[in-house]
């Protein structure tokens, strides 16, 4: 009933840039779909194509069955809530919201009622003929929604709309957000670069990297299976580590052999041989940290350490181990304040464990994607790469 | 900036664009005409007779010309300076200070804005004749300068209002006097503004008609007014040639004039 | 102290002003209000005879010229300079500092010269003329110089570009996602251009009006050289008061009515801008 949006191998260039390579996913109909990415990934190009603003150079795009690659944007059954809201300064709210009707010609009271229906949606009733120089950020970002809904569009787009809102806010609208998306039941289509705003509303996820989907699923399939480590370093936070498969034993698990490790185990479900090269992946939550040699475990990998960072977050600490040439992060929730405990501290001598099936081994690896996880400076200056790509973001 | 790329918006640039350069061949249709009939052998501009020189010959042998020429230079140098200086001087009172005497100094600015030249001529001319001064080249000065206070003034005043104040602050943390400050720091910053602002007031005077022919003595003629008086008695074809000249040098001007735009803005 | 640095740095230019400007204005206003006699000074005293001629029938004839020659200029100017403006807003940055060079070099190019060029692109015995004939547009004995069609040619040419600055000003700041938006709620490009863009850049626009009706209202060089005998503007006459007549008060006169004809207007105009303004900020 509710409309579903196909990408049919789409692909888009501006001059040598590739914005789109052969996209190819689906969305379900009544989902809350997130594409999710870095700065100049794609992701609004894609958004911009379903929209009509764009044209694919290549490919089809399919909403509700209709082939709507070629269709202007005033014919297709979409509406867009865009970034900067693009609210008409000179219309008051309720005109803002009545522009889309009254082109479609609708009877005046139809309209009327239609409008008052939004503006009890979105809270907004009193202030209907205010203008929106007069409106707040997130009343702004209201408004932009309901112009967009009252025309009862098939899908709603949704092109980072509360980026421009201050942190406590964003929480918030996108709560509201996933409200309105059950009451109303249309398919969203969200584009954003943060990952906690997506994992945290919806259904189903496709991580654009430079124009290619990495991987497309539910919010825990990204997160505990990532296939590439874009996915797992931008999704979370992660350890990376390489090294080749030395034995496949006991039956799904092999020996790994990464350098300064003893022999780690593993899950193998990519059913690797010996001798292949492999890259693991192990989330910072999954490893336990003790001061005290923890007890032997089969299915346990416990290597032994030293501390040399040691980052207090409030709700849990992050603490850097250095082990042979690695760094690995580990996080520790505090959930109990046990007086007793010895705290650990820089310079300690740890143990570090985690369970087999806690590691995953990434089909694709790209060394620069370890750029993207939250490791400390080694060194004054090590982060200039870094802070040059962020600017060139900020410029974008 | 703006990012359409759809088919039907394509339409809205489609048109845009052609009236665009439409209007613009309009602009400069006459300026070609002018150019390339001060090239024409022949008397009247009808009939093409051939390439010549011969009107920038004549052009040049022609001693009234220079004289007013020299004239137009030495008005124009003059009144643009003192332009310039009255005009960084209001520009600074009235970023500086918000008194109700800057409110009627910013008002008394810009009225000359607003103010067609013909009335800029009478007022001028008036008040000469009141105060009983002789109309002369002295005359034409004090005019020009008049008119070009406030176009020197807009311009440093705008520059003024996009200096980030937190230079300033920092230049008073490192020790700074008020004095130095200005000298070390403002003026520096300001000095694309303050070249801009005389450029267009040198421009302004060199190109002024109305109020200078209100306002001028005998024997005290500037190009504008000798080109004008020539036009009325029939046209020598010398005027052809002048008039290119004037507007080759006019252009190059402007484009100086911008370069030193764009640059201020790059910083 | 501070009061005393203020005055020193405010007095150049107050007192500069003062003295040239805002009192010869004053004096300028005053006259109207004495009569000439024969010689060529005043009659002392006060009169209202120099205010009455305003009234007569030739007087009212060439103000109406002037205001609908004016108006039309202003019109024409402003329907060049929106799709103009508009094309310069939508060009890339680079190319926008270009277009906005070749609007503005005749801009700065001597005014004379270039209506003088008109002289010459209009004449009898010009090309354009031949050229128009030779179509068939026009008959061989139809004056293009020394009319008021001249005149309006002339005006537009000289003022439009000024329209176009503060036209592109506005048109640069316009959020053109305001276009998408429009279309992405099912409009038509043309239908977003009346109802979105015209409205949103309306202050510009009356600023662009305003920054035409000025200079046109005080047109003298232009009726004077390509105008004919018949085609007198507001202009024409306070400087044939002044140096034909030697008619100093009712030179005065003139310019009080051409001063009510561009500040009712711009008053006006300036008042609806500031209406229009509040309303989206």
């Amino acid at each position: 009933m509710a409309a579903s949006i196909v990408f049919d191998n789409v692909s888009k260039r501006f001059g040598p840039v590739t914005a789109a390579n052969n996209v190819s996913f689906t969305v379900e109909g009544g989902s809350f779909f997130s594409i999710l990415g870095p700065s100049g990934c794609g992701k609004t190009t894609l958004l911009r194509m379903v929209a009509g603003f764009d044209t694919p150079d290549s490919g089809k795009i399919y909403i509700d069955g209709q082939d709507v690659t070629k269709l202007p944007p005033n014919q297709r059954p979409v509406n867009t809530v865009f970034q900067s809201y693009a609210l008409f300064p000179h219309l008051s709210l309720r005109e803002n919201i009545a522009f889309g009707l009254k082109i479609a010609k609708k009877d005046p009271s139809f309209i009327r009622q239609e409008v008052d229906k939004m503006l009890s949606l979105i809270q907004m009733e009193a202030i209907a003929d205010k203008f929106p120089s007069q409106l707040s950020g997130g009343q702004r970002q209201r408004a932009a929604i309901a112009r967009a809904l009252v025309n009862r569009p098939k899908v709603l787009l949704l092109d980072e709309p509360i980026s421009a809102l201050d942190l406590k806010l964003r929480q918030k609208m996108l709560l509201e957000l996933d409200l309105i998306h059950d009451e109303v039941g249309i398919t969203f289509l969200y584009i954003t670069h943060d990952q906690t705003e997506a994992m945290a509303v919806s259904d189903e996820i496709a991580v654009l990297h430079q124009g290619i989907v990495e991987q497309a699923g539910r919010p825990c399939e990204l997160y505990e299976s990532p296939k590439s480590s874009f996915v797992a370093a931008f999704i979370g936070d992660t350890n990376f580590l390489d090294g080749t498969v030395s034995t496949t034993g006991v039956e799904e698990y092999s020996q790994l052999h990464i350098e300064d490790f003893p022999e780690v185990l593993c899950y193998n479900d990519k059913k690797l041989s010996p001798g292949e090269l492999i890259h693991l992946s192990v989330r910072p939550e999954k490893i336990r940290i003790s001061l005290e040699r923890p007890p032997e475990h089969t299915l346990h990998n416990c290597l032994q350490g030293t501390v040399e960072d040691v980052v207090y977050k409030g709700d849990h600490t992050k603490y850097w181990v250095r082990i042979g040439g690695h760094r690995l992060g580990v996080t520790q929730q505090h959930s109990r304040f046990l007086l007793d405990i010895k705290p650990i501290e820089w310079k300690d001598e740890v143990w570090v464990r985690w369970h087999a099936d806690d590691g995953y081994i990434l089909e694709r690896y790209d060394a620069v994607d370890e750029k993207l996880v939250e490791a400390p400076s080694e060194k004054v200056g090590s982060i200039e790469d870094e802070l040059e790509a962020a600017e060139e973001e900020a410029e974008q | 900036m703006a990012h359409l790329s759809n088919q039907e918006v394509q339409l809205v640039r489609i048109f845009s664009r052609w009236i665009f350069y439409t209007s613009l061949l309009f602009l400069y249709l006459p300026v070609v005409v002018l150019t390339v009939s001060s090239f024409n052998a022949s008397r009247f501009s009808g009939a093409w007779e051939g390439f010549s020189f011969s009107w920038y010959q004549k052009l040049f042998n022609e001693p009234t010309i220079w004289h007013a020429l020299a004239n137009s230079l030495l008005v124009a140098t003059y009144s643009s300076l003192l332009a310039t200086l009255l005009g960084l001087t209001s520009a600074l009172a009235i970023h500086t200070y918000s008194s109700r005497l800057q409110k009627f100094h910013l008002g008394l600015l810009l009225t000359p804005l607003v103010m067609p030249d013909i009335l800029m001529g009478i007022c001028l001319l008036f008040l000469f004749i009141s105060i009983s001064l002789k109309l002369s080249l002295f005359t034409v000065f004090l005019a020009h300068t008049t008119f070009s206070i406030s176009y020197v003034t807009m311009i440093i005043k705008t520059r003024l209002e996009t200096i980030d104040p937190t230079i300033l602050e920092a230049a008073r943390d490192l020790g700074a006097s008020s004095f130095s400050l200005f000298w070390k720091v403002v003026l520096p910053i300001l000095s694309p503004a303050i070249i801009a602002g005389w450029l267009l007031a040198f421009t302004l005077s060199l190109d002024d008609f109305v109020i200078t022919f209100f306002v001028v003595g005998p024997g005290a003629t500037t190009l504008p007014v000798y080109i004008y008086s020539m036009m009325k008695f029939g046209a020598p074809p010398m005027i052809n040639a002048l008039s290119t000249l004037i507007l080759l040098f006019t252009a190059l001007i402007t484009i100086v004039y911008y370069r030193i735009i764009e640059g201020k803005q790059i910083s | 102290m501070r009061r005393f640095r203020e005055w020193l740095l405010t007095l150049p230019s107050f007192g500069w002003l003062l003295f040239f400007f805002f009192i010869p204005a004053c004096i300028v206003y005053t006259f109207a209000f004495k009569q000439a006699d024969i010689t060529g000074t005043t009659l002392p005293g006060w009169s209202f005879n120099s205010i009455l001629t305003l009234f007569e029938k030739q007087t009212l004839v060439l103000a109406w010229r002037t205001v609908w020659l004016c108006g039309i200029t202003t019109l024409i100017s402003i329907f060049i300079a929106i799709p103009m403006s508009l094309h310069m807003a939508l060009s890339p940055p680079a190319l926008q500092r270009k277009l906005l060079l070749l609007i503005m070099i005749p801009l700065w190019s001597s005014f004379i010269v270039r209506i003088f060029a008109w002289k010459i692109v209009l004449h009898p015995e010009g090309f354009v003329k031949g050229a128009l004939v030779y179509f068939g547009l026009i008959e061989k004995s139809t004056p293009l110089l020394y009319n008021d069609l001249a005149i309006l040619a002339v005006m537009v040419y000289s003022y439009f570009p000024f329209a176009i600055l503060p036209l592109y000003s506005a048109a640069s700041k316009f959020d053109f996602h305001l276009f998408e938006a429009a279309m992405d709620l099912g409009a038509t490009w043309q239908r977003t251009f009346f109802t979105v863009y015209l409205p949103v850049m309306f202050p510009a626009i009356l600023t662009a009006g305003l920054m035409v009706l000025i200079p046109a209202a005080g047109a003298y060089v232009i009726p004077e050289i390509v105008g004919g005998s018949g085609s007198e503007m507001l202009g024409n006459i306070i400087a044939r008061r002044v140096l034909l007549n030697r008619n100093l008060p009712e030179a005065s006169a003139f310019s009080l009515l051409l001063s009510a004809l561009i500040f009712v207007p711009a008053v006006m105009i300036s008042r609806w801008r500031t209406s229009q303004i509040k309303r989206y900020n």
